[in-house]
């Protein structure tokens, strides 16, 4: 029910304007800023292993955002545009459900622009990928553990947004901006000061996007070499257990965030100003 | 016990009605502590995350400071965008609108009390961001012309608001499509506006046409005037950029005025305008 | 300064819904040709159902929707082509609505409406400060408005309408939702502002007969956008003073004893109410004598009389007089059918 709402409301991406903003536009423009900033800086050596990592890194990070969003803007739309949280939080199907339900749709339409973006560097900035480096199996695991941990994390934004009373609008967007530091996406996570690097680590994204790359690309070129020492197996079980821990701390933000929200009164309050 | 009251006409009243509104803009935005986290902190660490492409890539250190200064002007952005561009039509679903169009004050005023209350607020946010993104990582400022670096502010931000006006118009009349134009001019503005790198990366015409938005030509400026001489190859030089720029405030809070009337008038002929839902 | 605060002409209003690919937009006729007049110093009441006309005539007096017939002037100038100078000189609170914005306190949304009508700072907050004191809700000056229950933000927008002195004030339903305390603190606000000043106008929608009845110096009772009539209550009272009223409590009655009993001679109207097992009948006779024939017919058809009570006419009863159906009757059929 939630995930046809969501689309109903969302999207529809058999409209060409809203398929073509949300999955064309954005993305790719979102690519070509990292795209000019390396165009700038190196004079435009595309070929270069380093370009395929970064650009098939921040294409697949898309996820995050559409996720993260997808969930979190349920809540202020539902809320504060259509009113209906309040009455949505009182049927028997569960709220994470309905949350997640009411990502879906912005999922699908982030994994149209995460392949869209992929697809436009392969046809256009030399993006190769050579079937022997490609690991199926890798992949579709990587993925599913990825996307899992995501919507945890998704869960807990929207949890944390029933609770506040401005800044709601972009907070998806912002959060997921703001993680992109930690994600090891567009520069090693080795990068990082030292001081900094734990809170990276603690993050799944590095992880995830280290597996996927591998999958996709192969073996990570030296500037990314923070996961080098790992193997396919370690990560993937790490990737577990983040999807495991995240999924734990999903239902207990929700549990807190709802609690704090009925408290005081917040699954119907409006917060323009 | 309700005695009848004096009240103030004319500019005075202009004035009232600007900082009436302006008033929940500063105060409301900073009344939950929360913005602290959410308006200075995410899009600090959005704005280091750039920084860091830059290093990984092995980028001259005066890229890092385009980057501080288009990351703090992101601000803004965002904020004429979401916060004045969707404003009317978040007036209109909470019941606001009609009271405005019913009150005495010209709609323009209360638009102009957004855009005042936005940018005092957006300027604390942008210069905090500003400064911490400077003590971090050392971006060394050397402002040339202080006069100059306030007019291409000013200018900027008269531009960019009146260009805000005439979005909140716009997307009244757009309903809820135009939460989609929103997202639709947020990565594509900030490809073509230059803010994380200099306009004149682009091809000649390419950053001609980005021109139109003001942040474009009020980013090259600014960065031209607080960097050393030679830090960056600007588009063009600040004193046609300074013209360029009050020539696009003018047309923009011109075409602004036009577009509330015509807003108005369509209001109270169609009946929907200051309907929830409608 | 002109004796009439409203005008109202020949005022029709027709909203046009937008078609689609394959069906053409509809047109929905919500005033037709209404005539009105208020005069300075009058408290006048509009009453009619939910759907009446009554919002969308508010809505043009305040400026807010054009008329597509006719002609209304407030305060002596034409709504449609003296928006301008209609606007200074008038307010309006709606039932049910939550203006201002949930993070300002009370005090700090009635300032800056107060700001968009040009009042000093000074004299706005005395006024904020006294009028809520009225209103009972001193203490919740500094509240937050996210944080006020429906009735207090309601008693704010209130506030708001009165905070800038119009001379013509619009309230419509304006304890739509009230309990009974904060719909008596509210009526004897709108009192206690009309007496201060003689040229102050009110003009006031309800769908509550009682309100209507206890505050109006003159009411006009309108229904499907159509002016039916307009008088003092007293007055309006008065046409059914010819005719006998009962009210009956009887065992349940079916609807086709209802329409059994509308066909009896002498008997004018008959409104009927379902409660707690027992019937109540409602009847408008010609004259007293007629109710004999009325109980030996209903005993025929197995209906017990169990209390039966002679009343004074109310508005309500004219209600039915004018619309042929109770307001209560007609709300029911549109919920029911919508």
């Amino acid at each position: 029910m939630a995930t046809w709402l969501g689309w109903q409301i969302e999207s529809n991406w058999t409209d060409p304007l809203l398929f073509a903003t949300y999955s064309i536009i954005k993305p790719l423009a979102g690519a070509s800023i990292l795209v000019v900033m390396y165009a700038v800086i190196t004079h435009g050596n595309f070929s270069a292993p380093m370009f395929q990592w970064i650009y098939v890194g921040s294409a697949l990070y898309l996820y995050v955002g559409s996720i993260m969003t997808g969930i979190s803007w349920g809540v202020v739309d539902d809320r504060e545009r259509y009113r209906m949280l309040k009455y949505l939080y009182a049927v028997p199907t569960p709220f994470a459900v309905y949350l997640l339900g009411r990502g879906v749709s912005r999922f699908i339409t982030g994994s149209f622009s995460v392949w869209i973006t992929i697809l436009f560097g392969v046809i256009f900035l030399k993006i190769r990928q050579s079937p022997e480096h490609f690991h199926p199996a890798l992949f579709v695991v990587g993925l599913v553990l990825g996307l899992a941990t995501l919507a945890s994390m998704g869960l807990v934004l929207g949890a944390v947004v029933l609770t506040l009373k401005t800044h709601t609008e972009q907070l998806g967007d912002a959060v997921a901006g703001a993680l992109y530091l930690f994600s090891g996406a567009a520069f090693s996570i080795a990068m990082l000061p030292a001081w900094l690097r734990p809170l990276a680590y603690a993050l799944p994204l590095g992880y995830w996007l280290e597996v996927m790359r591998r999958s996709l690309l192969g073996p990570p070129p030296a500037q990314f070499a923070t996961f080098a020492a790992w193997s396919d197996g370690q990560l993937l079980l790490a990737l577990l257990g983040f999807a495991a821990g995240y999924a734990l701390l999903a239902a207990g933000t929700l549990k807190v965030c709802v609690h704090s929200a009925r408290e005081r009164g917040m699954l119907d309050q409006v917060s323009n100003f | 016990m309700f005695p009848a009251v004096h009240k103030r006409t004319g500019w005075r009243a202009a004035l009232m009605t600007i900082f009436g509104r302006a008033y929940p803009r500063v105060i409301g935005a900073t009344r939950e502590l929360s913005w602290i986290f959410f308006e200075i902190f995410l899009p600090l660490v959005a704005v280091s995350a750039y920084v860091f492409v830059y290093r990984g890539l092995g980028a001259p250190e005066a890229y890092v400071g385009f980057v501080v200064v288009g990351g703090a002007m992101t601000a803004f952005w965002l904020n004429v965008l979401w916060s004045m561009g969707s404003q009317l039509y978040w007036e209109k679903e909470t019941g606001n609108l009609g009271l405005y169009i019913m009150a005495p004050c010209s709609l323009m005023s209360i638009l102009l009390g957004m855009a005042l209350g936005g940018m005092v607020a957006t300027s604390a946010r942008a210069l905090v961001i500003l400064l911490l993104g400077a003590v971090l990582f050392h971006v060394h400022f050397a402002v040339s012309n202080f006069a100059q670096l306030f007019a291409v502010f000013m200018l900027t931000m008269a531009a960019l608001y009146g260009l805000g006006m005439m979005f909140s118009s716009l997307f009244l009349l757009m309903g809820r499509e135009a939460w989609h134009f929103s997202h639709l001019a947020m990565e594509p503005v900030y490809l073509v506006s230059g803010f994380f790198f200099p306009l004149r990366s682009f091809p000649f015409w390419i950053s001609a046409a980005a021109s139109i938005l003001p942040l474009s030509l009020g980013l090259d400026a600014m960065r031209q005037l607080v960097f050393p001489p030679g830090t960056i190859h600007p588009f063009l030089g600040v004193k046609l950029e300074i013209a360029f720029l009050a020539v696009l405030a003018v047309l923009f809070i011109a075409a602004a005025r036009r577009l509330l009337d015509h807003m108005e008038r369509l209001a109270v002929r169609e009946g929907r305008l200051t309907d929830r839902g409608a | 300064m002109t004796d009439l605060s409203v005008d109202v002409q020949g005022l029709g209003r027709i909203y046009k819904t937008r078609g689609s690919p394959g069906s053409p937009g509809r047109e929905f006729s919500a005033l037709t040709d209404v005539n009105l007049q208020v005069r300075r110093g009058e408290l006048f009441g509009l009453l009619g159902p939910n759907g009446a006309g009554k919002t969308t005539l508010i809505k043009i007096l305040t400026t807010l929707l054009s008329p597509t017939s006719g002609s209304a002037l407030v305060a002596g100038y034409d709504v449609a082509g003296e928006s301008r100078k209609v606007r200074p000189r008038i307010s309006m609170v709606s039932g049910g609505e939550a203006s201002g914005y949930g993070l300002l306190t009370v005090r700090e949304n009635l300032w800056m409406f107060s700001q968009f009508y040009g009042i000093p700072s000074g004299e706005a907050n005395r006024r904020i400060e006294a009028m809520l004191e009225v209103l009972h809700m001193s203490d919740r000056l500094d509240t937050k408005s996210a944080e006020l229950s429906t009735g207090l933000r309601q008693k704010m927008n209130i506030v708001r309408g009165f905070l800038t002195d119009p001379e013509v004030l619009f309230l419509d339903e304006p304890t739509l939702g009230l309990d009974v305390g904060a719909s008596r603190d509210v009526r004897a606000f709108i009192r206690e502002w009309m007496k201060e000043d003689p040229n102050r106008t009110l003009l006031l929608t309800t769908h509550y007969m009682v309100e209507a009845d206890e505050l109006c110096d003159r009411i006009a009772i309108i229904n499907k956008g159509r002016v039916l009539a307009c008088d003092t209550p007293e007055n309006l009272k008065k046409r059914l003073q010819g005719e006998a009223i009962f009210q009956l409590e009887v065992t349940p009655v079916p609807a086709a004893a209802v329409t059994s009993l509308e066909s009896l001679p002498g008997l004018h109207k008959v409104t009927h109410h379902e409660a707690d097992g027992r019937s109540r009948l409602d009847l408008v006779l010609e004259e007293e004598s007629a109710l004999s024939s009325v109980l030996a017919h209903m005993t025929g058809l197995g209906i017990h009389l169990l209390s039966l009570t002679k009343r004074e006419p109310t508005l309500e009863d004219v209600f039915v007089e004018l619309v042929g159906t109770s307001m209560e009757e007609m709300e029911h059929d549109v919920s029911g059918g919508a």
